[in-house]
């Protein structure tokens, strides 16, 4: 059976310390029980978590809804997206399952990246890296003012962002992606085959932004 | 929290919660204060057909279901929508509440470790051999005559909207409630109900259940003629789908076959136009890799041990019809109302297992030494089956493919005396009472006649009584009822091991 590989890609900078780190935390227990509580998630999904500030490191593996531990998530210092996007592609291309003439692989893997500001190192880099990585949608998150969604635009077109970074918008951008993963059993639009875009996903509650 | 207060478009009353409950794909759903009702508005504004669409349902299909003879047994076998309100531009429907037989009374393993307790029995946790074998305790899981009971309703449900001219369009395992404990089972999201001509489809279905013919066209303008959208053609599709999920436990066509490096165009492939039976007899391109499943997965995810053949004659028959012969021909693939007749006889073949095992009960097959396919566990000593004949117009009695298979606690049903009578929602309280009962003593069988006033032993040439009994031989012969339609049974001993 293919797995749904979900990687979440999360800045932990100097700027996220306090209620916005500890937001984070509490999203990432939130997302690992909403989706225990979904059969199709807990049948398919696996999840790695990523973070980033001076470095970037796999802070969890791609591992399955059951095994999975939540990671020890501290702030940091600098932002190092560029970093992080390279390291995002290496661990795809080690983790996730392709498909062989003889058996079918892992579904191409969703991405979501969260950062509150301006990318420190050569993001542009990394996100050539990056590129080279077969995924399905890449959603990123410009959490608060000093997010920079340009940068986040050049990722991805799929970019949303919070006006705030703190518990309750950090907690309903968590619960969205919850609801995004277990939206592959959504039903199909009568007009689009295409699920890599945006829009195939459950509608944002109004703590996060479109950005267009 | 506010209570806010509507009328509906037909002049009803309606309140509701102003706290959101819950959100599906289209809908926001919110509470009465009695909890007796929700209130679910629409997130886009609706165009003209759409309420047109809303008004029939609450109205003249909901009348000509519920309000016709039978009406009454309609109501646990769906969750419909009763009236349409409007408020600041939005349109919202008023549905009942699910019954709380349909949300986990225990929960998961481990003392419910995923914390499930109290929510709703979503159809995919039952249908997977993973999510049953990990995470679900036998308080849950009920047993294979749930199972098929669970199907019977289904199948006797979606046969009656096609009876009304109405496609549901979006059968899934999501769309219909379950509960294996009582094998019951409840269709919800109604309101998305499509009128060949008049009503089309919103969506084309839920992956896993959209047919190969829709999922092939899917690419193509939704106003080319080449393309295909739901209908009831396509239902009988998504039901024979959820009939083999929910007696297997995996999905009919998810087998090892790649069609395409790109997942993406792989599941197009896979569930479209090259979709392909995994237990098709002479094409096994597509068979279960077994060395692939998990512990979890076995036996039910591995066809090779739990063949789709162990439903019986009749469901194998309905089977090849759905996922051979019509699988990419829509007008072969079995009716509902051919469903929940194989279904109802298959019923009648049914063995406890005397192991106690997790399936707990199988189709007897006598046409070799029977035992159990889940836990191997043989059948013991000597079983009555009886073979059902019924008299047509010249009187000669001819076999009606159908037999009942005895076990400690069978009952004869009103049903079995006579081919005029069918179990359905037409059946009078006095025609759901049984008849007749069997009971093993000293290792012999006997029919206890209770309500056949024209029960008839032919080869002793004597009448059965009602509170007399007989003994069942192997041959023996009974008429049960002397009427046009009479049943006349033919007796048959099997011997299972030792």
């Amino acid at each position: 059976m293919r797995r749904l590989p979900v990687y979440l890609v999360l800045d932990v900078s100097g700027s996220m310390q306090g209620e916005p780190i500890e937001a984070v935390r509490q999203g990432v227990q939130l997302l690992i029980s909403t989706l225990r509580k979904d059969p199709y998630a807990l049948e398919t999904a696996a999840l790695s978590v990523i973070l980033f500030d001076a470095k970037a490191r796999q802070a969890v593996p791609l591992t399955e809804l059951m095994a999975f531990q939540a990671p020890k998530i501290e702030a940091g210092s600098t932002t190092s997206l560029g970093a992080a996007l390279e390291l995002t592609k290496t661990c795809i291309e080690r983790e996730v399952q392709k498909t062989t003439a003889d058996a079918k692989g892992d579904w191409k893997p969703l991405v979501f990246i969260m950062t509150d500001g301006h990318p420190t190192d050569d993001w542009r880099r990394g996100l050539d890296v990056f590129r080279q990585a077969k995924t399905g949608l890449v959603i990123a998150c410009g959490a608060g003012p000093d997010a920079d969604t340009t940068v986040l635009k050049t990722i991805t077109e799929a970019v949303v962002s919070l006006d705030t970074a703190d518990s309750s918008t950090i907690g309903a951008f968590f619960k969205w992606v919850s609801a995004s993963i277990s939206t592959s059993s959504k039903k199909v639009d009568l007009t689009k085959a295409d699920s890599s875009e945006i829009n195939e996903l459950p509608p944002p509650p109004p703590q996060i932004n479109l950005v267009t | 929290m506010a209570v806010i207060r509507l009328t509906t478009t037909d002049g009803q009353p309606v309140e509701y919660e102003d706290e959101l409950i819950a959100q599906g794909g289209m809908k926001d759903v919110y509470f009465s204060p009695d909890r007796a009702y929700v209130v679910a508005f629409f997130r886009d504004p609706l165009d003209a057909q759409g309420q047109a669409r809303l008004r029939a349902i609450v109205g003249p299909y909901r009348q000509g279901i519920f309000e016709n003879e039978g009406g009454a047994y309609w109501r646990d076998l769906f969750c419909w929508p009763t009236a349409v309100v409007e408020q600041d531009g939005r349109t919202g429907v008023v549905v009942p509440v699910y019954q709380p037989t349909f949300f986990f009374a225990h929960g998961s393993v481990n003392d419910d470790m995923l914390g499930i307790k109290g929510k709703e029995k979503e159809g995919k946790w039952f249908a997977s051999a993973s999510n049953r074998a990990k995470y679900l305790p036998a308080e849950e899981k009920g047993n294979w005559l749930t199972h098929l009971q669970i199907c019977l309703m289904i199948s006797r449900a979606i046969r009656r909207l096609h009876a009304a001219g109405l496609a549901h369009s979006d059968l899934s395992y999501k769309n219909v409630l379950v509960d294996p404990v009582t094998g019951r089972a409840c269709v919800i999201d109604i309101d998305g109900l499509v009128v060949p001509g008049k009503f089309p489809p919103d969506v084309v279905g839920t992956p896993d259940f959209i047919a190969p013919e829709v999922v092939a066209t899917q690419h193509l303008e939704k106003t080319d003629p080449a393309r295909t959208l739901p209908s009831t053609l396509t239902d009988r599709h998504a039901l024979a789908v959820l009939i083999y999920m929910y007696l297997f436990y995996r999905h009919p066509l998810r087998g090892g076959k790649v069609h395409d490096m790109d997942p993406g165009q792989d599941e197009t492939l896979a569930m479209g136009e090259r979709a392909l039976f995994v237990e098709h007899p002479s094409d096994a391109s597509n068979r279960v890799r077994a060395e692939r499943l998990t512990p979890a997965q076995r036996p039910w995810g591995d066809p090779a041990s739990m063949p789709y053949t162990i439903a019986g004659p009749l469901l194998t028959d309905l089977f090849r019809k759905a996922f051979i012969d019509g699988l990419h021909a829509p007008l072969e693939r079995p009716t509902p109302s051919e469903w929940e007749s194989a279904l109802v006889r298959t019923i009648d073949m049914i063995q406890p297992c005397s192991n106690q095992c997790e399936m707990g009960w199988y189709v007897f097959d006598n046409t070799t030494k029977p035992r159990c396919p889940y836990c191997g566990t043989p059948y013991r000593g000597q079983l009555p089956v009886l073979n059902l004949y019924s008299s047509r117009h010249s009187g000669a009695y001819q076999p009606d493919n159908h037999r009942v298979m005895v076990w400690d606690g069978q009952s004869l049903f009103p049903w079995h005396v006579t081919r005029t009578l069918f179990p359905n929602e037409h059946l009078s309280a006095a025609e759901r009472k049984r008849v007749g009962y069997f009971q093993r003593h000293q290792g012999d069988w006997y029919l206890v006649n209770e309500a056949m006033p024209q029960m008839y032993d032919v080869g002793a040439k004597r009448d059965v009584p009602i509170g007399g009994y007989v003994k069942l031989l192997d041959g023996t012969q009974l008429l049960l009822s002397r009427e046009e339609g009479g049943r006349l049974v033919q007796v048959q001993l099997v011997l299972g091991e030792g």
